[in-house]
């Protein structure tokens, strides 16, 4: 069944472009983890926030490949990525200095 | 509504049972869905690094924070994970024209929200009432 009067029936480009926002959004998100893990461990912080720039990158690289063959190895690495980096969030967490 | 039969995939002469390459929109809808709950993923760990790092030690229960911010952090993991395992399952639902299951990440979220919040409410009192 199709969607009908949805706006992807009249421009199917725009999958396309929401998902590449997606894509955007999430590399801030994880621009804002590093960024809260600087605070208390400064090379930790700097990996994560630097890890935004290869999400960045596969946006491009996976909007211009939309079939299914093209994306399990991506998308498993975005997500052993985030399991590594909250690992490290709870290191911080752990060991790094709260407020007093 | 079965999204899985949608008449515009390039593979739509396919017969219904056979793997096939499901729409394109479909592939990006379901790539949204798992960068979202990456989204998620991270902003439960902010939160967990943001308790208990910039919050001020709850007066009578210096662990409080610990016992708030570390699960957030660990949940935070979990999402990540069972996002990509439903991410796999849609797209192997998608080519196979079968319905979609039902997502666990909404229950798994709701339960750990309603027990940090019990657990806040305890920690909370706790402190009113052991308060130097």
């Amino acid at each position: 069944m199709a969607l009908p009067g949805g706006p992807e029936d009249f421009d199917p480009g725009t999958a396309r472009e929401r998902t590449e926002l997606a894509w955007s959004r999430t590399a801030i998100s994880f621009a804002a983890v590093g960024g809260a893990i600087l605070k208390t461990s400064m090379a930790a912080g700097l990996v994560v926030l630097a890890i935004s720039i290869p999400i960045w990158s596969l946006r491009r690289l996976l909007s211009a490949a939309a079939t299914t063959a093209a994306r399990p190895r991506q998308l498993l690495l975005v997500t052993v990525t985030v399991t590594a980096v909250s690992l490290v969030a709870l290191v911080v967490a752990l060991l790094g200095h709260t407020a007093r | 509504m079965e999204l899985s039969s949608e008449p515009c995939g390039p593979d739509r002469d396919a017969e219904p049972d056979r793997d096939a390459e499901p729409d394109a929109r479909f592939t990006f809808a379901n790539e949204r869905t798992f960068l979202a709950w990456t989204r998620t993923a991270l902003a439960f760990v902010i939160a967990g690094l943001g308790i208990v790092q910039l919050l001020p030690p709850f007066p009578g229960v210096p662990w409080g924070r610990h016992l708030l911010g570390v699960p957030l952090i660990v949940l935070g993991g979990v999402i990540a994970m069972v996002g990509y395992g439903e991410w796999a399952h849609n797209q192997r639902a998608l080519r196979r024209r079968e319905p979609l299951a039902r997502s666990v990440l909404p229950r798994i979220l709701a339960v750990t929200i309603a027990g940090l919040a019990i657990v806040s409410a305890v920690v909370l009192l706790l402190s009113a009432i052991l308060k130097p």
